[in-house]
C-alpha cells in the first residue's frame, strides 16, 4: 500500500458496499458519478466571501481545508462516541479527533464570518465497524496530507503558509500512524505527491460521506391533535 | 644484575613513549577544540531571515466534552420494515417510510446497534407508531447520517410544565396545556420529529413541533393523530387540561423553545 486513497479503498469494498446497499447502483456508475458529482456535492468547498485581510485565493484555500477538517473531525468524533473500535485502535478516535477538532476551531477562528458552515455527514456505518474505520482513517489522513501539500505553493500569505505547514506535518504523522496500524508502509516514497483540489473533491464525493441536511422543517399547517 | 639494569631501562623507555603519546593526544584535543572559521553553508544559514509567525494559532487538542444527555437520531433513507429483532427473519413491527405527513424527512431516535449472524449492522430505534413506546430494528443501510442532540424535553402532566434540559440541566421551564381527560396526552418516551412554522393558523400559534407520540383515542385524526407541541391563541387557558392531546405553550414560550430545541430531541411525557 504505497498511496492509499478512498478510491482505492473501494476495491476492498469498504465504501462501495455501503454505497451499493444504499443506492443499489453498480460499481461503474458509482465510480463514474464520483468524478462527475464531485463539484456538485462539495459545493461547501467554495469560498463564500472574502476577508479584508486575506487574499481571496487564501480564503478559498482555508475554506477548502476547513471542509476537510470538518470531515475528519466528524469521522473521529462519531467513532469515539459510538465506542465501536477497540484494542490498539481504541485510542485513535479520541486522540485524532481532538487534534482535528482543534484544526477546525483554529481555521474557523481565522476565517471568521467567511468560514463555510459545517456540512452534514453520513458515514454509512464506517464509524461503527473496526476494519472499515481503520482503512478509512488511513485514506483520510493520506488525503489530508496530500491536500495540504498541493495547496501550500498556492498560499500567498507566508504567515498562512507557516500555519498550513504546521497542520500538514501533523496530518502526515497521523497518516504514518494509521498506516502502521493497518500494516502498511508508513512512508513508502522518498517524495510525496500532493493531490489537486479537483482530485480531492472527487475522492471525497465518491464516498458520499458529505450529504445534505435532512429536511426537518416545513411551512405546512399542522395536523396535530391540537 | 646486568639483566636487572636492562629491565629498568625498558620500563623507563615504555614510560617515556606513553608520556609522549599522552602529550600528543592533549595537544591534538586542544587544537581540534579551538573555534574554527564557519563553513560557507553555516554562514548562509545564519543569514536566513526568521520564519514568519503562523497566521493562525493551532490550539491544544480539543477533547470530546462529556455529554451525559446526548442522543442520536437518523433519517429514514429508504422505505424499510422495522423488525422486532436484528434479523431479516424477525417479524415486522411496522413499515417506515421516508417522509412524514408534513413532508419532512422521517426520523427515528437511535437506541442502540447490533450485528446479525451475517455481520449486517442493525440499528435499534424508537418508532412513531401505536401503541406508543414501540421500538424496532432497521438495517443501518436504510438510515441516513446520524444527528446528535444534547437536549431533552420533559412534559410533566401533573405539574403542567414543560422543562427543556441541555446536558441534563434545565434551561427553560414553561407552563403548558395538556389533553382533557377524554383525550389524554399519552405518557412515555418519544422524540421531536419535525418543526413547522410560517403557516397561517392562530390556533397553533407561530411554531409547532411534531412528536412521535400519537393519541390512542383520536386515531382517525387527519395525519394519524400525532401529538404536537405548539403555541396557542388562548394563553389564558394555560396551565390547564384543555387540549385534544397536544401540548400547548404560550407563544413567547414556544418561540423560545424553538430557539433552544433541535429536531431529534428526546421527549419524556410523565
Amino acid at each position: 500500500m504505497s498511496d492509499l486513497t478512498l478510491g482505492e479503498l473501494d476495491r476492498d469494498g469498504a465504501i462501495r458496499e455501503a454505497v451499493e446497499q444504499v443506492s443499489g447502483e453498480t460499481r461503474t456508475a458509482f465510480l463514474g458519478r464520483a468524478a462527475v458529482g464531485g463539484a456538485a456535492l462539495l459545493g461547501a468547498l467554495a469560498a463564500p466571501g472574502r476577508s479584508e485581510a486575506t487574499a481571496a485565493s487564501d480564503v478559498a484555500i482555508l475554506n477548502y481545508a476547513l471542509t476537510l477538517e470538518y470531515l475528519q473531525a466528524a469521522f473521529y468524533t462519531e467513532t469515539e462516541r459510538f465506542g465501536a473500535v477497540g484494542g490498539e485502535l481504541k485510542r485513535v478516535p479520541p486522540q485524532l479527533g481532538a487534534v482535528e477538532r482543534a484544526h477546525v476551531e483554529a481555521i474557523k477562528a481565522a476565517l471568521g464570518r467567511a468560514a463555510v458552515k459545517r456540512p452534514a455527514f453520513d458515514f454509512q456505518g464506517v464509524t461503527e465497524d473496526q476494519s472499515k474505520f481503520l482503512r478509512t482513517a488511513v485514506a483520510f489522513e493520506d488525503l489530508g496530507a496530500a491536500a495540504y501539500k498541493a495547496q501550500a505553493p498556492r498560499i500567498k500569505s507566508s504567515a498562512l503558509l507557516a500555519a498550513a505547514v504546521s497542520i500538514h506535518s501533523v496530518e502526515a504523522r497521523h497518516a504514518a500512524w494509521m498506516r502502521y496500524l493497518a500494516g502498511a508502509t508508513p512512508a513508502a516514497n522518498a517524495f510525496d505527491q500532493g493531490k489537486p483540489e479537483s482530485e480531492v473533491r472527487a475522492i471525497v464525493a465518491s464516498t458520499h460521506f458529505i450529504v445534505r441536511h435532512p429536511k426537518s422543517t416545513a411551512s405546512k399547517r399542522p395536523k396535530y391533535t391540537g | 644484575m646486568a639483566k636487572g639494569v636492562a629491565g629498568q631501562r625498558a620500563i623507563i623507555r615504555a614510560l617515556a613513549v606513553g608520556a609522549a603519546a599522552i602529550a600528543a593526544a592533549v595537544i591534538a584535543v586542544l587544537v581540534w577544540s579551538r573555534p574554527s572559521s564557519p563553513s560557507p553553508v553555516v554562514e548562509e544559514a545564519q543569514a536566513l531571515p526568521a520564519s514568519p509567525r503562523p497566521a493562525l494559532s493551532v490550539p491544544r487538542p480539543v477533547r470530546l466534552r462529556e455529554s451525559p444527555g446526548a442522543a442520536y437520531w437518523a433519517s429514514v433513507r429508504r422505505d424499510v420494515s422495522a423488525r422486532e429483532l436484528a434479523s431479516l427473519r424477525a417479524p415486522t413491527v411496522t413499515r417506515l417510510v421516508r417522509t412524514t405527513p408534513e413532508e419532512t424527512a422521517n426520523i427515528v431516535l437511535v437506541l442502540g446497534r447490533a450485528r446479525d449472524e451475517s455481520g449486517r449492522l442493525w440499528v435499534h430505534v424508537r418508532l412513531p407508531v401505536l401503541p406508543n413506546g414501540r421500538t424496532g430494528w432497521v438495517p443501518r443501510s436504510a438510515l441516513g447520517g446520524y444527528g446528535l442532540v444534547h437536549t431533552h424535553l420533559v412534559i410533566d402532566l401533573e405539574r403542567l410544565t414543560a422543562t427543556l434540559l441541555r446536558d441534563e440541566r434545565p434551561i427553560l421551564r414553561a407552563p403548558i396545556g395538556v389533553g382533557k381527560p377524554a383525550w389524554p396526552t399519552p405518557e412515555g418516551e418519544f422524540y421531536i420529529r419535525n418543526r413547522l412554522s410560517r403557516y397561517s393558523s392562530p390556533f397553533y400559534g407561530p411554531l409547532a413541533f411534531g412528536t412521535s407520540a400519537r393519541s390512542s383515542v383520536l386515531t382517525d385524526w387527519p395525519g394519524g393523530g400525532f401529538v404536537g407541541i405548539h403555541g396557542t391563541n388562548a394563553p389564558e387557558l394555560l396551565p390547564g387540561r384543555v387540549s385534544h392531546g397536544c401540548v400547548r405553550l404560550r407563544n413567547e414560550d414556544i418561540l423560545e423553545l424553538g430557539r433552544l430545541m433541535p429536531v431529534g430531541t428526546p421527549v419524556t411525557i410523565r
